[in-house]
């Protein structure tokens, strides 16, 4: 019996879109994953799961709008697997603050509220603590490029729970984004998921660890594609 | 693809590499000499240098004025605006010593738009650099474009904690860029002409090069590190991976759709644009079209559709012997 393949497309508009296939083909799941850049509407129906890149997300949903892909992309994101890192994290959030003028384009959903933008010199790397993952006592060496922070969570009560699977150690925030009382709050979480929605605001795509990639096909490629 | 050298700090696994689309290797955890370290958490390093210009790629680098030119370029696409006093094509009809531009006129500029803000500074002026990374810029391009105020050095990148990007005409020089702290390269190409022959010719010497690396055997790259006057280590990791080891924009004399397509078709990540834009009939429209090319770069009929009735484009230069202002590829080496 041939195994059933998943068809995982990568949103190849702009940005780095190349690293998430080569992480992908990295995974042991050559036999049961495909990957394939999605630039067209044609190209995003034979899909079965989809990875926003980081990137510009102002670029991105032009060139999406201008490639017709916005509206199937919006379809598309209702009911099936996605992931958005950086800026496809900003696309996948319901509210975006801070946005350029005349607001940002968004792909709605995921319940979280996201707030752009840390300025570049305030890119950073740092450790992260892992839940979910494999090895989850390993910490991930997490690169955080012009980020975007997390600023609230508001779940519908219709809608899975949103859970945290990569958080930042509030010391390690930049400093304008720390508070005095170092409080559990939303702007730690750096990677969420909410049913077949996951959001990470750094990039587990420019390392060679590649436990987010393998998270995202098990959990939510895999595991929707079962059912 | 052959093992991993001793001598590379990355420990990047070999990835099929194919024009255009590949993957610039993983930087090293190693830290930068001027980075920040606060606990784990570690600011400028050259993995987070080369990060951001790894979020460039595929998009379009467009030169802008001021903040009105900046908000036409953000709504247009443009991944990042690049700040500066005059366009090359002024620059270069005008004469003068171009320098670094007003820090008022970049603030202005980078408080009108979301995306990354890029200035330049000339060629081994290392206090213009620290100027620029105090007002806040993302990106600073050591260009020679301006005027060089140093003949022999470039800047030591790795003092900064913001990421520089710079001109290359061939692979010797994009790697001495590199050991220098550089973490994104251009081709030169002539700026300011309209004409993309020199862009077309660094950018094939380079990939011309990295072909023949690729191929070499370890005595072989030495002897070639030596010719190409570049460091082993590096001429080393980039035969490995075939291709540079930081993201390789085009640059100098792109103005159409179709001419930023042929550079990303020749292999590389993505486009600046600079007196092509502003200097053009209908400089919103033609931006925009130049944005969908690099994205469909491959993909002839919606190159067929953007080109349509763009309106007049810049007027060009050839490249010739006396070139008003002369040849800017040739500051720096």
């Amino acid at each position: 019996m041939t195994p059933v393949v998943s068809r995982i497309g990568i949103l190849a508009l702009q940005g780095a879109f190349v690293e998430h296939k080569a992480a992908l083909e990295r995974l042991p799941y050559h036999r049961k994953l495909e990957v394939i850049f999605v630039k067209t509407p044609e190209e995003l129906a034979q899909c079965d799961a989809l990875i926003i890149p980081g990137g510009e997300s102002t670029t991105i949903a032009l060139l999406a709008r201008l490639s017709g892909l916005f509206e199937p992309l919006k379809e598309f994101v209702k009911d099936k697997p996605v992931w958005g890192t950086c800026a496809g994290a900003i696309l996948l959030s319901q509210v975006a603050e801070n946005t350029k003028k005349g607001g940002q384009e968004l792909l709605v959903v995921a319940g979280t509220e996201t707030k752009l933008t840390l300025m570049q010199v305030e890119s950073f790397e740092a450790e992260l603590t892992v839940s979910g993952l494999k090895d989850p006592e390993r910490p991930f060496n997490g690169f955080f490029i012009r980020a975007p922070v997390v600023v609230k969570l508001h779940p519908g009560p219709e809608d899975p729970p949103i859970q945290v699977i990569a958080s930042l150690s509030p010391n390690l925030l930049p400093p304008a984004l720390q508070s005095p009382d170092h409080s559990d709050e939303p702007k730690t979480f750096v990677g969420l998921r909410q049913g077949l929605h996951f959001l990470t605001t750094f990039h587990p795509e420019l390392t060679n660890d590649d436990r987010f990639h393998e998270y995202f096909v098990r959990e939510c490629v895999f595991a929707n594609k079962r059912t | 693809m052959s093992t991993p050298a001793a001598t590379t700090p990355s420990s990047q696994t070999p990835i099929p590499q194919g024009a255009g689309s590949a993957v610039v290797p993983t930087p090293a955890p190693a830290r930068a000499t001027g980075a920040q370290t606060q606990g784990s958490n570690s600011l400028g390093t050259f993995g987070v240098k080369s990060g951001l210009a790894q979020m460039l790629k595929g998009g379009v680098i467009m030169d802008v004025v001021n903040a009105e030119q900046a908000r036409i370029a953000e709504e247009a696409g443009a991944c990042a605006v690049m700040a500066l006093e005059r366009v090359p094509a002024d620059i270069r009809a005008e004469g003068g010593v171009a320098r670094m531009s007003d820090p008022q006129m970049i603030k202005e500029i980078i408080e009108a738009v979301t995306i990354p803000v890029m200035a330049k500074v000339r060629i081994g002026h290392f206090v213009e650099a620290q100027i620029i990374q105090q007002i806040g810029v993302d990106y600073i391009d050591e260009s020679e474009v301006l005027t060089p105020a140093d003949d022999e050095h470039h800047i030591n990148k790795h003092a900064f904690k913001i990421p520089f990007v710079c001109g290359a005409r061939d692979l010797g020089e994009a790697l001495r860029r590199i050991s220098e702290g550089a973490a994104m390269i251009r081709t030169k190409g002539e700026a300011g002409t309209g004409n993309v022959v020199e862009a077309v010719r660094h950018q094939r010497a380079v990939m011309s090069q990295i072909k023949k690396a690729s191929v070499m055997s370890d005595e072989e790259l030495y002897v070639f590190a030596k010719e190409i006057q570049a460091p082993f280590h590096l001429v080393k990791e980039t035969a490995r991976l075939k291709r540079l080891p930081v993201v390789n924009f085009a640059a100098g004399g792109v103005a159409t759709p179709a001419d930023a397509a042929l550079m990303m078709q020749l292999g590389c990540d993505g486009v600046f644009v600079g007196s092509g834009i502003f200097h053009s009939g209908d400089p919103a429209k033609r931006a925009r079209a130049i944005v969908q090319a690099v994205t469909h770069f491959n993909n002839p009929k919606i190159l067929a559709e953007v080109s349509e009735n763009l309106g007049p484009a810049m007027v060009g230069l050839t490249i010739e012997p006396d070139l008003k202002g002369g040849k800017f590829a040739q500051r720096g080496s």
